[in-house]
C-alpha cells in the first residue's frame, strides 16, 4: 500500500495542504494565514487530515513549499513552489508545457519538460503589479468581493483600456473611471485584460508552448481565464483544484523522495 | 562597474589560508598608507579601474585611489546606504549608479570609512571606456574639488582586433598624458621607470591569469567569483608594484596545495556555474551561501576581468609601453560589443565545462548590465545552457529582497536538480 504524504503551500494569504496515497488525492483543505505562519501550517494539515478521516500518526511524509516553507517545521522536505507547480500541474494535465501561475502576491511563468521537469521560470518583480493582490485592491475600489468580478468582467460590453499594472495607480485609474460613469463590468474587463497583458510577456520571456496551464487562486476567476484564452488563441487547463496545484505538488515531490528518488 | 572585496573578515567556510591573509594584509596597508598621501610630496590620482593608466602615474610617483574600490568596500562593511542617501539629499536622483552616489556621499562626508580616511584627488584621471556614467562622475569630483581633470577618450571595441587608427588615436592621448603630468609634478617623464612598472604589472598579471584558468579543473580548486574577487584587489588597485605581482605567486602555491591536500571551495561540487555580473556587495555572503547550499561552484566568472582580460592572453607590454597601454584599454570587459562579450562566455562555458550561467543584473546600472536579459535568452535558446537572471543593487541594499532572490535561486538550482535526475534534455525551449 501506498504511504500517506502531505504537501503544504503556506503562500502569502492562504496555506493549503493536500494528502496523496497513491495517485489520489485523499483529503485537503485551505485555510487563512495570519501573523502566526507555524499556527497556520499546524491547522492546515490537521483540517485536510480531518477531511482524509486520517490520523496525524499516518501521514508518513510532510513536504512544504510556498514562502512559508521554512516555517512547517515538522516537515522533513522544503521545496520551492515553482518546481511544485510544474510537478502538480504535470501531475493533473501531464501534456503540460507551461504553467502560469497567479497567486496573492506573485505571477510565474514556468516552462515545463515531458517529464514534469522546470526548464526555465520568469517571476514578476518585487512588487504586487499583476497579482491577484492587485485584483482585489481593484474590486475593493470598485465595492465587489474578489469572488464577483470574474463573472461580471464576462458581461462587458465596452472592455476599457487600464494602462496601469501598478497596484497604487490602477486603484486611482479606477476611481477615475468610476467618476467618469463607466460601467463596473467594462472596468472590469480591462483589468482583466491589463493582468494577462502583463503575464503575457512573462510567458513570452520563457516561451509560450501548448498546453498551457493556469494555476493559482486567480485562475479560479473566469474572467481571467477567458481573457487569458482569448489572448493566447488556444485552450488553457484549468483544474478545479488549481489552487491546491503547489500543495499537490509538494505531495507529489514528497512522494519521490520517500520513493527514494531525488525530489 | 568593478572592484574588489578587499576590507571583509573572512568567516567559516572561507578559505583561511595564506592568500587570503595576505590579501587583507594588502589592503590594510594600502589603506593605511593613504591616510599620509596628498600634496606635492605624495600626490593623489583619482582612477577608475577599466583600462585604467595606473602605470603611468605611479612612474610620476602619484598614489591611486580606485573610488569604484572604496565604494565596494564601504558597501560590504554595510556602509553604502548612509553614503547613498546623503547622495540623494544632495539631489541625485533613484535611478544613478550606486557607485556614484556611494563615492558622492562619502566625499561629502568627508571620506572618512571603516578603514581609514581617502585622501582628495590632486588629479582625476577618466578612463572613458564603456561606461558613459563615468565622465559625469568625475566632473561632479573634478568641481567639487576643483581639481584638474584628464580625460582618456577610449573608443569602443567592435570587433576582435582593434582598429590601427583607434591604437593612433589612443597613443597620442598618453603622450598628451604624460606631458601634462610633466609639467604638474615638475619630473621629466622616465621610460625606463615606466617599463620597469610594466614589468611588475606583467607579472602579477601572468599570475593572476594562471590563477583565474585553475578553475577549469575538475573539481575546481577556486572560487572563481566569490574568492576571486577578494584577490582582485591586488591585480586593480596595487598594478606595477612588487606586491602585487608577490601576491600571485603566494596564492597559486596556496591553489597548488589545495590541490594536492583535496582542500577545494566545497566538499562536494556539484554544478560548475559561470558568473556574469556585479556582485550585490551589500549582501555578498548571503549571495554566495546561495549558491554554496546547492554545491554550486563558480568555476567562471566575467566580473573580475573588468580590470583587464588577462587570462585571455593580453598582457602589458614592457617593450611597447604605450601601444600596449591602449591596447589594454580597448580591450576593458565593459567596454567590449555584447558580440564579443558573448563570444567570449561561449569560449569559457566550453573551456571550464560549466554546467549553468547566473546573470546577476544592477539596478542603478545600464552600462555593465544592459544587454543582460539578451544575454539570458541567447544562452537559453542558442547555446542551450540553462540560465538563470536576478536583478538587485551592488551598492544599494534596499534593493537586495533576500527571500525572493533565494527563492529563485532555490528554484533553479532545484530545476537543475530535478532535470539531472530525470535524465531530461538540457533545454527544450524552442529556437
Ligand atoms: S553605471 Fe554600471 S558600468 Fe557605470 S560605473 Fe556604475 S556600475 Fe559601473
Amino acid at each position: 500500500m501506498s504511504a500517506l504524504v502531505a504537501g503544504m503551500d503556506i503562500g502569502s494569504t492562504t496555506a493549503k495542504c493536500v494528502l496523496l496515497e497513491g495517485k489520489e488525492i485523499v483529503g485537503k483543505s485551505l485555510s487563512p494565514v495570519g501573523v502566526d505562519i507555524v499556527k497556520d501550517a499546524e491547522v492546515a494539515l490537521e483540517l485536510a487530515l480531518r477531511d482524509a478521516r486520517r490520523e496525524r500518526s499516518e501521514a508518513a511524509f510532510i513536504a512544504g513549499t510556498g514562502y512559508g516553507r521554512y516555517k512547517v517545521y515538522f516537515g522533513q522536505l522544503t521545496v520551492t513552489e515553482i518546481s511544485c507547480h510544474a510537478r502538480g500541474a504535470h501531475f493533473l494535465f501531464p501534456g503540460t508545457r507551461l504553467v502560469l501561475d497567479i497567486g496573492g502576491q506573485d505571477t510565474k511563468a514556468i516552462r515545463v519538460g515531458s517529464s514534469g521537469e522546470v526548464i526555465d521560470f520568469a517571476m514578476n518583480d518585487k512588487c504586487a503589479a499583476g497579482t491577484g493582490r492587485f485584483l482585489e485592491v481593484c474590486a475593493n475600489a470598485l465595492g465587489f468581493d474578489i469572488g464577483e468580478i470574474g463573472p461580471l468582467s464576462l458581461q462587458a460590453r465596452h472592455p476599457l483600456k487600464v494602462t496601469s499594472t501598478c497596484t497604487v495607480f490602477a486603484e486611482s485609474e479606477v476611481t477615475s473611471f468610476v467618476s467618469r460613469g463607466k460601467e463596473p463590468k467594462d472596468i472590469l474587463a480591462g483589468l482583466h485584460a491589463s493582468i494577462v497583458s502583463r503575464s503575457l510577456s512573462l510567458m513570452q520571456r520563457v516561451g509560450i508552448e501548448p498546453e498551457v496551464t493556469f494555476t493559482g487562486g486567480v485562475s479560479r476567476n473566469e474572467g481571467m481565464v477567458l481573457a487569458l484564452r482569448r489572448r493566447l488563441g488556444a485552450p488553457v487547463n484549468v483544474s478545479p483544484l488549481s489552487q491546491f496545484m503547489g500543495a499537490l505538488g509538494a505531495a507529489l515531490a514528497g512522494q519521490a523522495r520517500c520513493e527514494g528518488a531525488a525530489a | 562597474m568593478t572592484g574588489a572585496a578587499g576590507a571583509a573578515p573572512p568567516r567559516e567556510g572561507d578559505f583561511l589560508d595564506s592568500g587570503r591573509e595576505l590579501q587583507r594584509r594588502l589592503v590594510e596597508e594600502y589603506y593605511r598608507g593613504l591616510a599620509e598621501a596628498g600634496g606635492p610630496q605624495r600626490p593623489v590620482a583619482y582612477m577608475l579601474v577599466g583600462g585604467n593608466l595606473t602605470e603611468i602615474v605611479r612612474s610620476f610617483g602619484y598614489e591611486v585611489v580606485f573610488p569604484e574600490i572604496v565604494a565596494l568596500n564601504c558597501a560590504i562593511k554595510h556602509r553604502s546606504l548612509e553614503n547613498i542617501l546623503h547622495a540623494e539629499a544632495m539631489g541625485y536622483g533613484l535611478d544613478v549608479c550606486g557607485y556614484v552616489k556611494n563615492d558622492l556621499g562619502l566625499q561629502d562626508l568627508g571620506g572618512s570609512t571603516p578603514f581609514g580616511r581617502i585622501p582628495r584627488p590632486d588629479l582625476l584621471v577618466c578612463s572613458f571606456s564603456g561606461c558613459y556614467v563615468y565622465v559625469k562622475w568625475w566632473e561632479a569630483l573634478a568641481e567639487s574639488y576643483g581639481a584638474p581633470m584628464f580625460t582618456y577618450d577610449v573608443p569602443y571595441l567592435r570587433e576582435e582586433v582593434p582598429y590601427k587608427e583607434d591604437i593612433q588615436y589612443m597613443v597620442a592621448q598618453l603622450w598628451e598624458f604624460v606631458h601634462q603630468l610633466e609639467k604638474r609634478t615638475g619630473r621629466a617623464f622616465d621610460m625606463e621607470e615606466l617599463k620597469r612598472v610594466l614589468r611588475e604589472t606583467r607579472r602579477a598579471e601572468e599570475g593572476w591569469a594562471r590563477y583565474l584558468r585553475a578553475g577549469r579543473l575538475r573539481p575546481s580548486p577556486i572560487e572563481a567569483y566569490f574568492e576571486a574577487i577578494f584577490y582582485m584587489f591586488p591585480i586593480n588597485v596595487l598594478r606595477g608594484t612588487a606586491q602585487a605581482a608577490d601576491f600571485y605567486d603566494v596564492v597559486n602555491a596556496e591553489v597548488e596545495r589545495r590541490v594536492r591536500e583535496g582542500n577545494l571551495p566545497l566538499p562536494e561540487e556539484k554544478v560548475r556555474v559561470l558568473v556574469e555580473g556585479v556582485p550585490p556587495y551589500t549582501n555578498y555572503r548571503t549571495f554566495w551561501d546561495f549558491f554554496r547550499k546547492w554545491g554550486a561552484v563558480s568555476v567562471v566568472a566575467t566580473y573580475p576581468k573588468v580590470g583587464g582580460l588577462f587570462d585571455r592572453g593580453f598582457l602589458h607590454d614592457p617593450a611597447r609601453p604605450f601601444e600596449s597601454i591602449a591596447e589594454y584599454s580597448l580591450g576593458a570587459y565593459v567596454n567590449q560589443s555584447w558580440t564579443l562579450r558573448r563570444k567570449l562566455i561561449q569560449e569559457y562555458l566550453r573551456e571550464y565545462s560549466v554546467d549553468a550561467v547566473v546573470i546577476h543584473g544592477i539596478k542603478s546600472c545600464r552600462s555593465f548590465t544592459a544587454g543582460q536579459g539578451d544575454l539570458r535568452d541567447w544562452l537559453i535558446h542558442d547555446q542551450g545552457v540553462p540560465t538563470l537572471y536576478i536583478e538587485s543593487d551592488h551598492q544599494d541594499p534596499r534593493y537586495f529582497a533576500p527571500a525572493q532572490i533565494k527563492n529563485r535561486m532555490d528554484a533553479f538550482f532545484e530545476s537543475l536538480d530535478q532535470r539531472r535526475t530525470t535524465k531530461a534534455p538540457a533545454t527544450e525551449v524552442a529556437a
